[in-house]
């Protein structure tokens, strides 16, 4: 029974406690499903030997509700406000993707000021969720950061502009519902470009005033190699997003097939070489800066023209498709949100089988390789680093 | 020489009010002590976030710096056992809903809820899913429905306001209505999946699952809206040496029978 581990803990997932040591003093310690620092309803069985974790079994299924057999009931038209409550942090980027799908499907085209726009919400919306991410991993390290909570008031300050934003657009603060099959449905407003201009200013700045309170020696402490993330490791689990960037891996489906108009913007990806906490922060921090300044670039051009391509009616029987399967791929603040189409020809108006490959699964399937060998109070900080959302881990 | 105590119109909250009201001058005091709990009571509630999604992430934005339910005395607590109130904010399903009632039943009388959003409310359109509980109230008693998908932060606080009138009527030992559940007009999921109709009724008359309907009755709740022709199984006697066991009704066939008998219901206010 040691307190600091007197050598290096090889994690070993299938940990047979039985023969782990004679005479270990093992504990089981639940954490979840209901526990702040778990960000939602997520169970992870923590098997500790004193201070240290020796084996984490996570439990998932909280929030199964059922979404992909939903969306095989309901029409093209009807699947995009179900898939707002997939991924709750970032709802636009999941209309997105479904309608990218359902395009691709029917080959319908966007028309140029509908890819502009949602390149810019795409874009707001991960400054947003990262935004979030920033404030409840400090509430994460609680202590280190002064009592945590400040970061966090400070980053819902930051994150209302984005919504308020959005608001004006869409009408909604959360469930926006602004994407249909081939191209937007609201406008941009007048005046909204120079609302978002002021926004980024603010955002900007007080960014700069946060990283200043992140430079601090606890918080460097808690986070440098807490959590190490072998890039091979990430690979083979199917990491994607700011984790896989965070171990050293040069991935971005935004530059390396890009959707919308990426591939005009020449996008910087911010990549870290460390793979543990203190990595994942620094990818996300400059992630950030990366999308205010392509929002900046872009909010100023939006070219003219219609912004969809076809009438948005919200009619069950709009949109048809045939026989065929695709698969699409976007960049949510997560990683690579997947979503594999197939429709059958007998019922056109609604898609055969919808599959979603969130990527908060497959990044919190690293939680058994990544925990043991830490202590408890570095497995809330590592949680706090994978951000997994459990609306879309579970569907 | 014993007084003779009106025992209809006795205060049982506080057992020696009426000892104390009989000191000559004391009842002067004891009904400004009695307002300043009130007072404190209704300006300290304390709550207990059971976030399960989207509205979580909503009832944060309302905690956080603009709406700040901090300045009502509304504090978030990590745990069941010093909260006043549970906001269910999110959809509850058939794994998670028995974690929700242990929670509930480990906060302390006297004690609130409040649902928050479509899905803690009626399930919204993942009510005809297998494993979505249609409604927190069919496991736990709601005193204040706060409807939006998800709410406002300020209707979050509007909520709040609500709930802050029923402690004041509850500890004034004044009658509390009940709120009822808020009709839904808008177009939901019909059973008959793919088929849309628009909803003029209250869901309450809406048939629900055999699926869901058993594991509402393994949380032992009563006043749960039921398909044609099923009924609740009936509690049993007790064991009588009797030689023939009671049988149980016929008209619970479709649902096997709980194992323990249901627990009683102790608020006057849910009692179906």
């Amino acid at each position: 029974m040691a307190l600091i581990p007197t050598k290096a803990f090889v994690a070993d997932p299938y940990l047979d406690l039985e023969t782990y040591q004679a005479d270990a003093d093992l504990m089981t310690l639940s954490l979840g499903p209901q526990h702040p620092s778990t960000h939602g309803v997520f169970r992870v069985v923590l098997h500790m030997d004193g201070e240290m974790i020796v084996k984490a079994v996570p439990h998932a299924g909280y929030l199964h509700r059922g979404v992909e057999k939903l969306c095989e009931k309901l029409s093209y038209s009807n699947i995009t406000p179900i898939l707002d409550k997939n991924d709750y942090v970032s709802p636009m980027i999941n209309e997105q993707a479904a309608n990218m799908a359902f395009e691709k499907i029917m080959n319908i085209e966007v028309p140029l000021r509908a890819k502009y726009l949602r390149t810019v919400l795409a874009e707001m919306q991960r400054i947003a969720s990262h935004l979030l991410w920033l404030g409840t991993f400090a509430i994460d390290l609680g202590g280190a950061m002064g009592g945590g909570t400040t970061v966090f008031m400070y980053c819902f300050r930051e994150r209302e502009l984005i919504l308020d934003l959005f608001e004006a657009l869409t009408g909604c603060r959360f469930h926006y519902n602004t994407h249909c099959v081939g191209g937007n449905r609201h406008d941009v407003p007048p005046g909204w470009s120079q609302g978002v201009h002021q926004a980024l200013d603010l955002i900007e700045a007080r960014l700069a005033e946060y990283l200043g309170m992140f430079d601090h020696p606890i918080f460097v402490d808690r986070t440098r190699g807490v959590g190490t993330l072998d890039a091979e490791l990430a690979l083979e689990l199917g990491v994607t997003g700011p984790l896989l960037r965070a171990s050293g891996v040069d991935h971005d489906l935004r530059r390396d097939a890009p959707y919308h108009v990426y591939d005009l913007v020449d996008l910087k990806v911010a990549v870290a070489s460390g793979g543990d906490c203190l990595a994942r922060y620094q990818v996300r921090v400059e992630e950030m800066k990366e999308s205010a300044r392509i929002v900046r670039l872009l909010i100023d051009n939006l070219p003219a023209g219609p912004l969809s391509s076809t009438k948005p009616l919200n009619m069950v029987t709009q949109f048809k498709a045939t026989a065929g399967q695709v698969y699409v791929g976007v960049e949510t603040p997560r990683g690579e949100l997947g979503t594999w189409l197939i429709a059958d020809g007998k019922k056109a108006t609604s898609p055969y089988r919808m599959k979603i490959r969130p990527p908060s699964l497959h990044n919190a399937a690293v939680i058994p390789y990544v925990l043991p060998g830490h202590t408890l109070s570095d497995a809330i900080a590592i949680l706090g680093s994978l951000d997994p959302i459990m609306g879309e881990v579970d569907r | 020489m014993a007084v003779k105590v009106d025992e209809s119109a006795r205060n049982y909250e506080h057992p020696l009010y009426d000892y104390l009201l009989r000191v000559p001058g004391l009842d002067v005091a004891v009904a400004s002590v009695d307002q300043l709990l009130t007072w404190g009571a209704t300006n300290s509630i304390w709550i207990f976030p059971m976030a399960t999604s989207c509205c979580g992430i909503e009832f944060m934005a309302a905690a956080a710096s603009r709406v700040d339910l901090d300045r009502m005395g509304a504090i978030m607590r990590a745990t069941p056992r010093q909260c006043d109130v549970m906001i269910v904010a999110g959809t509850i399903t058939v794994k998670m809903a028995p974690r929700v009632k242990r929670l509930w039943d480990q906060m302390p009388e006297p004690k609130w809820c409040i649902a928050m959003g479509s899905c803690a409310i009626s399930g919204d359109f993942y009510r005809d899913i297998y494993s979505v509980i249609p409604g927190i109230d069919t496991a736990i008693p709601v005193d204040v429905y706060v409807p939006g998908c998800p709410p406002n932060p300020e209707a979050v606080m509007e909520g709040l306001l609500r709930l802050q009138d029923k402690v004041r009527l509850r500890r004034e030992g004044k009658p509390v209505v009940k709120e009822e559940r808020p009709e839904v007009f808008e177009r939901t999921i019909h059973p008959k999946i793919g088929q849309y109709t628009r909803r003029q009724e209250k869901d309450a008359d809406d048939p629900i699952s055999i699926g869901q309907l058993e594991s509402a009755l393994k949380l032992q709740v009563r006043g749960f809206p039921l398909p044609e022709g099923v009924a609740y199984p009936v509690e049993v006697e007790p064991a009588k040496p009797v030689v023939a066991t009671p049988a149980a009704p016929a008209a619970a066939a479709p649902v096997a029978a709980p194992a323990a008998a249901p627990a009683p219901v102790k608020d006057p206010e849910v009692k179906p």
